[in-house]
């Protein structure tokens, strides 16, 4: 008995332990302010990191990268693919106290696509042909095309429900007004100085346990493009959390008792872009080559610090969450089939090209030179030219290069990772890569929803673009965030976004 | 009269200096290669070369140079100074609100710089070719060689990191807290300031050795004055003349250098404003920038002018 009683003790303990706390502002040290408030129209992911948590979107991913109920509680898809219907939330209101409608979201989709508002992602809803409200609650939302990415799409935290009577009453303009429906209200932002964001007690969401969310009384975010400033500021406790640890600082925070640092893997990609038009890289067996000699894994430990990215195991897709593989024949070196490959090609004695680089962003321009002098080793003589980011991206964009080192980010879906880059014309495939096979494979990828089917052919697809190396896959950039030992439950998200701070509290 | 005359004459005169100014932002600013738009874009847009000539014409960036020259300081003779191309927010807005940062920054340094440099250069003239000299002129040469930017992370590691006393960078307003402020203030101020302090210890020095080897302070020692009179009443307030035109030439190096201080230290003033506007390509914020630095360096500069007649009962203006 008196065993018993002591267990129960413990197991209370234990319980009041893990018990999350309410109350008490995070202080959130950040790199950049925000660029514009209006979360449909901002590109800047500074914007989405400070916005996330005022507003909410249809559906959400949870830090597993899995799509999860938002404003909508439950959806499904026609038989065709054709016409989705969202059910909302019942009962949530905007930060002004009016109600949540599906005229609302009506109204936020449409904004999106609107040309007058000129969105940056007008282009994820291109397919969207039609949007209606079927009642307060219900919206059904009508495609042209299947397109299975639709709820990645509208997962993206700016893709945003906003409140169509607070746009209509400022000019449709959202850059100085924030009303959304997430856990914290806005309150005030003042250019480089500070961001405050309050509690919202009507919040919609609860822990698993049922309690409210969320347990922090409000988020102030101060500015400090400074790395040292930024590590020092976590440091010293001036603020409670930073964002983007620079990686040489990593292994210092880590070795801080005070400071805990959390994160990794970012859903992102870094590749050399290979103009598949030049010869003698018109040739993939030559592509394939270099993809055997380079060394990702040096590129990583020597050009990032270690800690800086996670080298490249399959393609452009970081993880298994989309379907991403990790079973690329070019893990590690093999200089002989290098060789072998280079002769078969009939460049045996090897031969000479430029890598084009950008000397703005170090982790771009730093891997050629360890691509260099791993390709001296199969006799390729590569030349590396570098110039500033805003003489680099036009060039690029027009094909003007022979092979370049540049990626993308903030993907969400296996479609995000690979239409873009790999389909004939797409806005990303620089080098100009086409083949049949492939564009038909992720054509498909788009119209099937089936999770098992689209699994089968993005694997297709990515074993197909592995044997022919447009791009000849480098790293994936890693991403931390420290904070204090006083923080709590807050969780790294491989799309680098931080939904967490709804579900952290401070000691 | 006469003075007002002259000042107005000044401030006339001053016009065509800030419209040269801002003809050599502008064209700077256009030779260098890039634009907003592509800095927009940035590393992660996946964005169409079509969608981007879309935002140059939306921007005016397509138009002549003349003319958009011309749309600007149409605008800007009106009070107008535009709005930024990224944000969108108007420009005098921006500049109203981060100008008393810098204010409050220069002037902190400013006196940093004159507590630190007075005593420092008196003291070294006084004791000519001796240790005291010697420490103050190796401490001069160091200040002048050493980087503000890198003074200020040394200072960051050392008193907010090591000692924990001060916040490392960040910014909190005057009117909400006026000791917070100065504690978010003091480390820039001193990066700040240090650097000026080695130039005008220098100055204090030599213009003292100067006057004290004048006759009149021979006849003032004659007389029996105690040697401290003599320093301080007779020697040192002539000797501040040179220090005092010093200042208004320097005035233009702490602009410059606060540019750099107040993004190591998180500050949000116009130096700061400037740097991402340049760093972005966005023509407007740094015209804008510029023009306020470059009144605020001309009208110091005629304080300064000011301040001579004051000190100095013979400096006349006509």
């Amino acid at each position: 008995m008196k065993r018993f009683v002591l267990f129960l003790l413990l197991f209370g303990l234990g319980l009041a332990l893990a018990q999350p706390k309410y109350g008490g502002v995070l202080r959130a040290g950040m790199q950049t302010d925000p660029v514009g408030l209006d979360p449909h129209t901002s590109q800047a992911t500074a914007t989405r990191n400070m916005l996330e948590n005022t507003y909410d979107t249809l559906v959400m991913l949870n830090e597993n990268l899995e799509i999860v109920p938002g404003l909508a509680e439950s959806w499904e898809a026609s038989e065709d693919g054709l016409a989705w219907t969202f059910n909302l939330r019942e009962g949530v209101t905007f930060h002004n106290g009016d109600p949540l409608k599906a005229s609302d979201v009506v109204f936020s989709l449409n904004r999106i696509k609107d040309p007058d508002i000129a969105s940056p992602r007008a282009g994820d809803f291109e397919v969207i042909s039609n949007i209606e409200a079927a009642d307060d609650s219900t919206v059904v939302v009508t495609l042209s095309q299947p397109f299975s990415p639709l709820l990645s799409k509208l997962a993206f935290s700016m893709n945003a429900i906003v409140s169509e009577a607070v746009a209509m009453a400022n000019n449709n303009d959202l850059n100085d007004v924030v009303v959304g429906t997430g856990p914290f209200k806005f309150i005030e932002y003042i250019p480089q100085t500070r961001m405050v964001l309050e509690k919202n007690e009507n919040f919609w969401g609860t822990d698993a346990n049922g309690n409210q969310l969320p347990y922090l009384d409000g988020i102030t975010f101060t500015f400090y493009p400074e790395p040292t400033a930024r590590t020092t500021a976590v440091q010293t406790g001036n603020v409670d959390w930073i964002e983007y640890v620079p990686a040489p600082d990593v292994d210092i925070l880590k070795a801080d008792s005070g400071v805990e640092v959390v994160g990794g893997l970012a859903t992102n990609f870094r590749s050399i872009y290979i103009n598949t038009s030049v010869a003698p890289l018109d040739n993939a067996l030559v592509r394939d080559a270099i993809a055997y000699a380079v060394d990702e894994q040096a590129v990583v430990d020597v050009a990032l610090f270690g800690t800086g990215g996670v080298a490249a195991d399959g393609t452009t897709i970081p993880s298994s969450a989309f379907y991403g593989i990790s079973s690329s024949p070019y893990i590690g070196r093999d200089v002989e089939k290098a060789k072998e490959l280079l002769a078969e090609a009939g460049f045996a004695d090897g031969f000479e090209f430029d890598m084009y680089v950008t000397s703005t962003y170090d982790f771009l321009r730093t891997p050629a030179e360890i691509i260099q002098s791993n390709l001296a080793e199969i006799g390729i003589t590569m030349n590396i030219v570098a110039e500033d980011w805003s003489v680099y991206l036009p060039k690029v964009i027009d094909g003007d290069f022979t092979a370049t080192i540049l990626g993308n980010s903030g993907l969400a879906d296996p479609d995000d990772y690979l239409y873009d880059q790999f389909h004939t014309g797409g806005n990303g495939n620089f080098g100009g890569y086409s083949n049949a096979e492939l564009d038909a494979l992720l054509e498909q990828g788009r119209q099937v929803s089936d999770p098992e089917e689209r699994k089968a052919i993005y694997t297709q697809a990515q074993e197909l673009i592995l044997a022919e190396s447009p791009m000849v896959f480098l790293f994936h950039s890693a991403q931390y965030e420290a904070h204090g030992t006083n923080v709590k439950g807050f969780k790294h998200y491989q799309n680098t976004g931080y939904l967490s701070f709804r579900e952290t509290w401070l000691e | 009269m006469d003075l007002i005359f002259y000042f107005l004459r000044q401030l006339f005169l001053a016009i065509p200096a800030l419209f040269g100014v801002l003809i050599i932002t502008f064209l700077l600013m256009r030779a260098v290669p890039g634009d907003v738009v592509t800095q927009l874009v940035g590393i992660d847009g996946n964005v169409s070369a079509e969608r981007m000539e879309e935002m140059r014409r939306m921007f005016g960036l397509d138009l002549p140079l003349y003319e958009q020259f011309g749309q600007w300081i149409g605008a800007a003779l009106q009070g107008d100074l535009g709005s930024s191309l990224r944000t969108g927010r108007p420009i005098l807005l921006d500049l109203a609100m981060r100008f008393p940062v810098t204010l409050e920054l220069t002037i902190l340094s400013l006196m940093v710089a004159l507590i630190i440099a007075i005593p420092l250069g008196v003291i070294a003239a006084l004791y000519r070719g001796k240790l005291a000299d010697s420490i103050i002129s190796i401490f001069a040469l160091l200040g002048l060689s050493i980087p503000g930017f890198f003074l200020g992370i040394l200072l960051i590691l050392l008193f907010s990191l090591k000692l924990n006393v001060l916040p490392p960078a960040g910014y909190i307003p005057l009117q909400e807290s006026l000791a917070q402020n100065l504690r978010h203030m003091i480390l820039p101020a001193v990066s700040l300031g240090l650097v000026l302090a080695a130039a005008i210890t220098r100055i204090v020095r030599s213009s003292m050795l100067e006057i004290l080897g004048r006759d009149y302070i021979r006849t003032a020692r004659a007389k029996g004055l105690a040697e401290r009179s003599v320093t301080y009443r007779h020697a040192l307030r002539n000797a501040l003349i040179p220090v005092i035109t010093v200042i208004g030439l320097q005035f233009g190096s702490l602009l410059g250098g606060a540019i750099i201080i107040e993004q190591v230290f998180s500050l949000p003033g116009v130096g700061r404003f400037a740097l991402e506007g340049i760093n972005l390509r966005d023509y407007p914020v740094v015209q804008g920038a510029v023009i306020v630095i470059a009144a605020s360096f001309i009208l110091v500069n005629l304080l300064v002018d000011l301040v001579y007649s004051l000190i100095d009962p013979r400096i006349r203006y006509g």
